[in-house]
């Protein structure tokens, strides 16, 4: 499990075959095609993301594909457009966009192999914030 | 001072140095015990009217509410677009805005005529001046399939409106309605043939006054 602490900033692209919990920034794109993602209650993801499940508690503004499920807790917020077989949303959340749970398997967007995956990995597509490789990345208090 | 009053005195201290009390918005545990049970005969026939379609896309103008998310899901495997028209409403009503609805209505709703399977309305027309309301009721006649369904609730009593109701898919004929705070306004009232006038190139399927003076009618698109 992988945690980027909440003073790291990432743009750019990330991808990973571990379980990642994010309570930092991340603008981009997040791709776990095998794993867990979970966005922490500090959490600020402007980002297109793909993963096996993904558990919300913080901010997401992008559209959210899950092959497994997609859970918004309670004071989660999606602004975007959801796709996977099951979707929970807390009484308290906040959701805008649409939600698909159209048995059909991957959308066309994800038709990339998911065993590609290797170890989280960051490829920043503009100058990053803050540099860091997220495989080393620990929590900053 | 006698304990008693000592304590009452904090407390009156601390509700107005505190937390405020907002005058509008039912204590939590109050709201909660007025959630209430309905048996909707309509409702059956809108969910029978999806059953149909392999993957039904449908449009629900109120807030999100995940155990109907989790509902229409298992039922139908479908695809929704959730819309909370109620928020806009509310938005500006706080802002004294109201007349600003018709057009925030009209940008909303962006998706491509004749693509959607069913629209769940909820009471929301019960909020909305009628200008606003005919012209809503177009654009959703335009969004619906041939064959696609339209659920409403429209009340029949001109009432003073305090809440807006959430309400929640216990099963295929059973709701579970919880209000939430609303400011305050007139409903607007009506009469049956407006409502079917203002639908118009949709008819009516199943029409049911129910014991809460409210009339849950289903619309299809022929």
């Amino acid at each position: 499990m992988v945690n980027i602490g909440k003073s790291v900033i990432i743009k750019g692209e990330l991808t990973g075959s571990e379980d990642l919990t994010i309570e930092g920034q991340v603008e981009g794109k997040i791709e776990l095609r095998q794993n867990i993602l979970t966005i922490g209650p500090n959490g600020k993801i402007t980002a297109e993301i793909f993963a096996k499940a993904v558990v919300v508690q913080g901010e997401v503004k992008g559209n959210v594909t899950a092959t497994e499920k997609v859970d918004i807790r309670d004071n989660g917020s999606v602004d975007g457009d959801v796709a996977a077989p099951r979707v929970s949303i807390a009484d308290g959340a906040h959701f805008r966009g649409s939600i698909d749970m159209q048995r059909t398997g991957a959308k066309p967007a994800d038709a990339k192999a998911a065993s590609e995956s290797k170890p989280v990995d960051v490829k920043p597509n503009a100058p990053a914030v803050v540099p860091v490789p997220v495989g080393a990345a620990t929590p900053v208090r | 001072m006698t304990p008693a009053q000592a304590v009452r005195g904090w407390s009156e201290l601390f509700k107005r140095n505190g937390r405020r009390e907002d005058p509008v918005a039912p204590p939590v545990a109050a709201a909660a015990a007025a959630d209430a049970l309905t048996t909707s005969k309509v409702l059956p026939r809108f969910l029978a009217a999806l059953a149909h379609q392999p993957a039904p896309v449908i449009l629900d103008l109120g807030p999100v509410v995940g155990a109907n998310i989790a509902f229409f899901g298992e039922r139908l495997s479908c695809k929704i677009h959730v819309e909370d028209v109620f928020a806009d409403v509310e938005r500006l009503a706080q802002l004294g805005d109201r007349a600003g609805l018709g057009a925030c209505v009209a940008t909303r709703l962006t998706q491509v005529p004749a693509t959607i399977d069913g629209i769940l309305c909820w009471d929301l027309f019960d909020f909305l001046d009628k200008p606003t309301g005919q012209a809503l009721a177009r654009k959703l006649a335009g969004l619906l399939r041939p064959g696609g369904a339209l659920y409403g609730c429209f009340g029949t009593t001109p009432i003073e409106l305090h809440h807006y109701t959430r309400s929640f898919i216990e099963s295929a004929d059973t709701l579970r309605q919880r209000p939430y705070a609303a400011t305050p306004v007139r409903r607007t009232v009506l009469l049956t043939r407006d409502i079917i006038k203002m639908f118009d190139g949709l008819v009516v399927a199943e029409s049911v006054l129910l014991k809460s003076s409210t009339r849950e009618t289903l619309f299809r698109r022929p």
